[in-house]
């Protein structure tokens, strides 16, 4: 049933761009895809770029066969500067995720967001204020009383990554000075918080959601424009009154010069991918909450988020 | 509670010792086998390449085999450092200073026999210590916050000394030089870049295992070659289970029969520690059984002891690290990380409540690690013969392949030429390192462990707003604290007491 709706809409997207450019649409796509992970296998990146992946060969969305390249380091420099190389080349593809924005904000990178075919926003990715639940901090308030009273240390991974970036933007729109404590890896992360070394962290929904689950950590706020899909529970910082929201873009783009024709079959093509049971089951499991924004639409978020990031990167002395 | 670790026990072995299941664990402890062989090929990425197998298999199923392939090459990875001295992860750096020599001695059969049984001696108490101890040992683990990694890698450091020759100078330049490089990368407090010169490989800091290939593999052979190895006819070795030199002698059993047990308690105790765990634990469990040896002179020429301790060590380690990875869903290393991911995608939820929610994928985990433990050290008696016959080619077929070995080695570390460069170049420190008596082992930890210092002291600092109070006000760093003031009070007092006394003995000697 699905197989045969799915078909019968591939068909109608070769059609429609049959129409439209007669001589990409016959051959494309025709070759074998290449998508690049910029990022070593088992993170975030990873999970999301193979399930996608899956579901395009599962579903038979992309024609051909899909070889998946990790092309770790440099936090992401590598793998996107080897996609943004590819430029003309239709059959290349890669996730994006918090570094895509960050990275060339820090480091002197051959490329920026800018440079890529932006696709599509498949899920964003936003992050939880996260504390000991045996801990006297019973609400986002509590956070803010004892700020303004003594000294508070919040961690989170990384020294100038979206965690930093969000509790930046949490003190700034609550008006309070806090001590920032960058972690290394996720491990690490909870354990400062469990062994009670610092007083909140900034996390990943998918890094906590097992302390959380089994009461440990509570989380106070939650940084999206909207709750999180899996705890509806969790309030967002704008709804506690605090006026901010930052989430990371996980989406595809491709190498830089393409026809529109082969945005406008990727488009289609994903489209078609989110609508899968396997994609709906990938959100819940990573916590994250997918509304999708698609073609130009997601350049210009790209570039209000990249934006969001420098400015606080600039006032936290990470950059000049 | 005994009741309650037999009840578990026999749900695991019910899931584990299926058909299956055992199929299933042989493939992971061969692939394990295999990954551990390729320096610069780990585990992490042998589990990532056999994820993608896993989908259509049960959870149990897929854990078990990919569980096999992170131990499994905890015993491939100790091969190459015997036989051509090059480790091929940081855990297995301890592994060449003794395990080399005896090769070089002749002994590389009973070595290569050792280091299998030492592996699974430290694997299966790992395992037994898991069964009986993994929820009291959560509490540990999640006790542990920067202060307490700080002191814990200050002590790992301290140990090195014991790892760096007779020159204690030398061994120090080399330490240094491996904090040196282990600066390049992102400043961890401020977010700059360090030493980077504008290149996007180096962001992420220099990657220890292109250097510790470099330093050992390709130092060792241009070593080899000035000391004109390669015009030397091949040593013909007669290899056969039969024959008594390839197994290890009654004096070697009966010599390291403590080893054994310090080994793998020092390690599985570091490897429950979220971090550098095997590593560590295998420094330390090298640098006790040295300081406590009545023959220290001993190590470092080819001493048993001196790779037993190791090797149980890091075995015992990677069962370890098991326990913060299904108590508590903290990943202690990179291969660990691999498998969250693969929970994950399996639809596991890692955290504290596994245990509770699925009892029969922790425990099958848990109770295939015995069968697995069992087929890696059958799998490796069988296959050493194989890696013995290697030692039969002439030296100078032997260096081309190992050229290749390590450069393919660092280039799939990233798939990018800057490894290839960085190993060129510390192949060329590393023959000097070699050739003028300098300490590879020593940088190369230093490297691993100097960056993870300087991370975990600077967030104490934040976190105690530069008081540093941190390490002494809470109860595990102030423990912890006193045993490494200890550690470098009790030399520094029995060396001014020896010399008091000699200084009045000479002088009483003076006066008659």
């Amino acid at each position: 049933m699905i197989k045969r709706a799915i078909f019968g809409t591939m068909a109608a997207v070769a059609a429609l761009s049959f129409s439209a450019t007669p001589g990409i649409a016959e051959e494309y796509p025709a070759e074998r895809l290449t998508y690049t992970i910029a990022f070593g296998p088992g993170g975030g990146n990873d999970r999301m770029s193979r399930t996608l992946v899956d579901i395009l060969k599962q579903y038979e969305l992309y024609p051909g066969n899909i070889v998946v390249e990790n092309r770790e380091g440099g936090s992401g420099a590598v793998g996107f500067s080897y996609v943004k190389r590819q430029a003309g080349n239709p059959y290349s593809a890669t996730s994006t995720s918090g570094n895509f924005i960050g990275t060339p904000l820090v480091a002197d990178t051959d490329w920026t967001y800018a440079d890529f075919t932006p696709i599509a926003l498949l899920a964003s990715d936003a992050m939880f204020l996260v504390v000991r639940t045996d801990s006297d901090f019973k609400s986002l308030d509590k956070v803010v009383a004892a700020a303004n009273e003594g000294r508070i240390t919040i961690a989170g991974s990384g020294s100038a990554g979206p965690e930093r970036v969000t509790a930046s933007l949490f003190a700034q729109a609550a008006g309070i000075k806090y001590e920032y404590v960058p972690i290394g890896s996720g491990g690490e992360l909870v354990t400062a918080l469990t062994s009670g070394s610092v007083d909140a962290v900034v996390a990943n929904p998918s890094e906590v959601a097992g302390q959380i689950e089994a009461g440990t950590f509570t989380a106070l706020a939650f940084s999206d424009t909207e709750r999180s899909t899996n705890h509806p529970e969790i309030p967002t910082f704008r709804e506690l009154g605090y006026d901010f929201n930052f989430s990371l873009p996980r989406g595809v783009v491709l190498p830089p010069d393409l026809d529109p024709a082969v945005q406008d079959w990727w488009i289609a093509a994903l489209k078609k991918a989110v609508d899968t049971p396997e994609w709906q089951d990938y959100l819940v499991t990573n916590g994250m909450s997918g509304n999708p924004i698609w073609g130009a639409e997601f350049g210009v978020y790209l570039k209000e988020t990249s934006t969001k990031y420098e400015t606080v990167l600039k006032d936290i002395g990470a950059i000049d | 509670m005994f009741a309650d670790i037999v009840s578990n026990l026999s749900l695991g072995l019910s899931i584990a010792a299926s058909p299956e299941g055992i199929l299933f664990l042989l493939i992971g402890a061969f692939v394990g086998m295999i990954v551990g062989l390729f320096p610069g090929f780990g585990p992490a990425a042998g589990i990532a390449v056999l994820i993608p197998l896993t989908f259509g298999l049960e959870p149990t199923i897929a854990i078990i085999m990919l569980a096999g392939i992170y131990y499994g090459s905890m015993y491939g990875g100790t091969i190459t450092s015997i036989l051509i001295n090059t480790p091929g992860e940081s855990a297995t750096v301890a592994s060449t200073l003794d395990g080399y020599p005896l090769a070089q001695k002749g002994r590389a059969g009973p070595a290569l026999v050792m280091q299998a049984v030492a592996s699974f001696f430290g694997g299966t108490i790992g395992v037994i210590l898991i069964t009986a101890l993994a929820p009291s040992l959560a509490s540990l683990a999640a006790s542990f916050g920067p202060s307490e990694y700080f002191l814990i890698i200050a002590v790992g450091l301290l140990m090195l000394t014991t790892m760096m020759g007779d020159n204690k100078f030398k061994g120090f330049i080399s330490a240094l030089i491996g904090f040196a490089v282990g600066t390049v990368g992102v400043d961890v407090m401020s977010g700059q870049q360090r030493f980077t010169f504008g290149s996007p490989e180096l962001i992420g800091g220099v990657y220890f295992v292109a250097v510790a290939i470099g330093l050992f593999g390709v130092g060792e052979l241009l070593h080899c070659i000035l000391n004109g190895q390669h015009r030397e006819p091949a040593k013909k070795l007669r290899i056969s289970f039969r024959d008594k030199e390839f197994w290890p002698s009654k004096q070697d059993y009966y010599e390291s029969r403590y080893t054994f047990w310090r080994g793998s308690i020092i390690g599985f105790i570091a490897g429950v520690l979220p971090g550098s765990g095997a590593t560590l634990g295998s420094i330390i469990g090298y640098s006790v059984e040295k300081k406590i040896a009545k023959d220290p002179e001993k190590f470092g020429k080819g001493e048993m002891r001196g790779l037993v301790a190791p090797e149980t060590a890091n075995n015992a380690a990677s069962a370890g690290a098991m326990v913060p990875l299904l108590s508590l869903g903290i990943p202690g290393s990179g291969a660990t990380a691999v498998l969250l991911g693969a929970f994950m995608m399996w639809g596991l939820q890692p955290g504290p409540l596994l245990i509770v929610n699925d009892p029969g994928f922790v425990w099958g985990l848990i109770a295939s690690m015995y069968l697995g433990n069992m087929i890696l050290i059958l799998l490796s008696i069988f296959a050493i013969p194989l890696f013995v016959k290697f030692l039969d080619v002439p030296y100078v077929n032997v260096v081309p392949v190992i050229v290749l070995l390590c450069v393919i080695g660092a280039f799939a570390i990233n798939a990018s030429i800057v490894e290839t460069w960085i190993l060129v170049i510390s192949g060329l420190i590393g023959f000097a390192m070699k050739t003028y008596g300098y300490s590879p082992a020593a940088t190369v930890l230093a490297l691993v462990l100097g960056s993870m210092a300087e991370e975990t002291f600077l967030q104490s600092y934040i976190i105690s707003d530069g008081t540093m109070s941190l390490f002494w006000e809470r109860p595990v760093s102030l423990v912890l604290s006193i045993v490494l003031l200890t550690i470098i009070a009790v030399p520094l007092t029995v060396a001014t007491l020896q010399r008091y006394r000699s200084n009045r003995m000479f002088s009483s000697d003076d006066k008659a």
